[in-house]
């Protein structure tokens, strides 16, 4: 044994989040998490086959099928994502509770902040790393397929005699509903969902006593914010007849602690070929940032005197 | 920055009239779980938190790691206040019972408290290999943590402990349901930190292995402490003498008992043959079953 050294002990804020996430990564990678990537080929490829006849004409040859890739992938994405952030968040910390892991952890000179945010960096590094190697996968059928559509149009429209100008107006039509930008923005926007999510799993997890409460209470959240908007509107229309000045400002309050999940309905937009403007983009990453830091600030306020 | 020793003077730990109460329910009285206790551990000393399950222990500890706020009181690790997280620079702790991440191995799992701690690359490197020799886990350095026996978890929870050297090392019931064989590697391990000018803080209900690692102890019931101090003052008899012949034959035993009794005011006690403990025995008999 070496004689002890005094050494200044060296370590920021940001390496140690870093450390503490990159532990949640691998340990949700051995858990093997990622098998859902082989049910996700899966039903990338069976997406293919969903198309339906079409005898309209060659402009509606193939294009249902390119939607059916993005619905069906964006969807698992989707369940992937939220499903995972929810519960290995509200896994995670209650696990390291009981095995009095956290005590070794918090032994060491670790701000609890840094644990907080460690944990849910791992979870959202994974979550990214699954997200982008399934748009790798959506996006390379999409890209294959759209070009045996592309062909098969034109062939068609060819024959049927039609103008250069309509074959060049019909290629650009179906190429929007190929893999583009806007594809990848709403990738993005899954992914700004799931941090929400992960976010907010973190935040109940850091007060409640068992996983499957904050399992269950997430996912009620999750439900409210798909149909908060249309509750705060009809709340505000009955509002305007008498206490209107109180009613808004507690519909304000409740949009700033309750996520608004309707804002990213642009991704069912970007499935039926709509493009996805760079503003939209940026307001729903502002948005998503928001909630996930107000969660965040929120966990380590209650996590700061937590005892244990 | 250097970091510069302290002074010997300042104590290692210095608990100043601990309580901690715990609310459990609204209408019930506040359980008080330590109750106005006091410790000061010089660096260098090995001391011993004895006493029985639920006696505040465990709490005590706690609170010195700043993983519970006193209700009155304060903690601190040379000379710097416990619920500071810089206080815990100083101080490795190994937690009763533990379990550590079953995804990493043994030394993945030194190298993930290491980091935590600040130390990198080869430092790092260099660290955890000494540590695992330390422990005797080198065998069992790339097995993950999942598959390791009690004893193990126990010495690789000791091994994460020393990760960044730290002057004060604090154990929780270091050998609670260890088999003797382990035990007795573990109370060898803090024997050589003892030696090696460590301080070490550590509570058990284990008291004959307290007596053999411990310099001081404090005795704690029911929150409070109730007997504290250097162990060899606390548990001598003043009066008595023990003299252990070896060979002795009865004419020679015959002469000793007729010195004392001639002797006014000294009597005999006991006389009869001491006797090796039961954990001695198995340990001497499985060291000869051996090959």
């Amino acid at each position: 044994m070496t004689a002890i050294q005094h050494q200044p002990l060296q370590g920021s804020h940001f390496r140690r989040i870093l450390v503490i996430a990159a532990n949640t990564f691998t340990q949700l990678v051995r858990m093997k998490v990622f098998y859902f990537m082989g049910i996700f080929a899966v039903i990338a490829i069976a997406s293919n086959f969903f198309d339906l006849p079409q005898h309209e004409g060659p402009e509606s040859v193939g294009s249902n099928v390119l939607r059916s890739i993005k619905s069906w992938s964006l969807g698992a994405m989707t369940l992937f994502s939220v499903v995972l952030s929810v519960v290995a968040t509200a896994l995670l910390l209650p696990k390291d509770v009981e095995d009095r892991t956290l005590y070794t952890i918090l032994a060491k000179p670790v701000p609890r902040f840094d644990y907080l945010a460690g944990k849910l960096t791992g979870v959202l590094m994974l979550v990214f790393v699954s997200l982008l190697v399934m748009d790798l996968l959506m996006t390379a059928v999409l890209h294959i397929r759209t070009g045996m559509v592309v062909e098969q149009q034109m062939e068609m429209a060819r024959a049927m005699g039609w103008p250069p100008e309509a074959i060049d107006s019909l290629r650009a039509e179906t190429l929007a509903n190929g893999p583009n930008l806007s594809l990848q923005g709403a990738v993005l926007a899954v992914f700004l969902r799931a941090s929400i999510m992960a976010s907010l799993a973190l935040l109940i997890s850091t007060f409640s006593t068992s996983t499957l409460f904050t399992t269950i209470v997430s996912f009620l959240v999750y439900f409210i914010g798909h149909f908060q908007a249309d509750a705060r509107d009809v709340w505000l229309h009955a509002g305007q007849e008498g206490e209107g000045v109180f009613a808004r400002l507690a519909a304000l309050l409740f949009s700033l602690i309750l996520p608004d999940f309707q804002l990213f309905n642009v991704i069912d937009a970007v499935i039926e070929g709509q493009a996805m403007s760079l503003i939209a983009l940026g307001k729903l990453t502002l948005v998503g940032l928001y909630y996930a830091v107000f969660f965040t600030f929120a966990s380590w306020f209650i996590f700061a005197d937590k005892e244990f | 920055m250097i970091r510069v020793p302290m002074a010997e003077s300042t104590p290692a730990v210095e608990i100043r009239n601990l309580s901690k109460e715990f609310r459990t329910s609204f209408r019930r009285k506040p359980l008080r779980a330590v109750d106005d206790v006091s410790i000061r551990i010089m660096p260098g000393e090995v001391y011993g938190l004895i006493g029985p399950n639920g006696s505040g222990k465990s709490t005590t500890m706690k609170a010195l790691l700043g993983l519970v706020a006193p209700t009155s009181g304060s903690c601190a690790i040379f000379g710097k206040d416990s619920l500071k997280t810089d206080s815990r620079n100083e101080v490795g702790f190994l937690p009763e019972n533990p379990y550590f991440y079953k995804h990493l191995t043994g030394a993945e799992t030194l190298r993930f408290y290491g980091k935590l701690c600040g130390l990198y690359g080869k430092a790092l490197a260099a660290r955890v290999d000494e540590l695992l020799d330390l422990v005797d886990l080198t065998n069992a350095r790339d097995r993950r943590v999942g598959g390791y026996s009690k004893g193990m978890l126990q010495r690789i929870g000791l091994a994460q402990a020393l990760i960044q050297e730290p002057r004060l090392v604090i154990l929780d019931e270091p050998t609670a349901g260890v088999d003797p064989v382990g035990s007795r590697e573990i109370r060898d391990l803090i024997l050589k930190l003892r030696d090696r000018g460590i301080t070490v803080f550590l509570c058990s209900h284990l008291l004959e292995q307290v007596q053999e690692v411990c310099d001081h102890v404090g005795i704690i019931f029911r929150g409070r402490m109730i007997r504290e101090g250097r162990l060899e003052e606390l548990i001598s008899i003043e009066d008595q003498t023990d003299i252990v012949l070896k060979d002795a034959s009865s004419e020679l035993l015959e002469k000793i008992t007729a010195l004392v009794a001639a002797t006014p005011g000294a009597s005999v006690v006991r006389t009869g043959k001491p006797r090796t403990t039961l954990e001695r025995l198995f340990l001497r008999e499985i060291k000869e079953e051996k090959p």
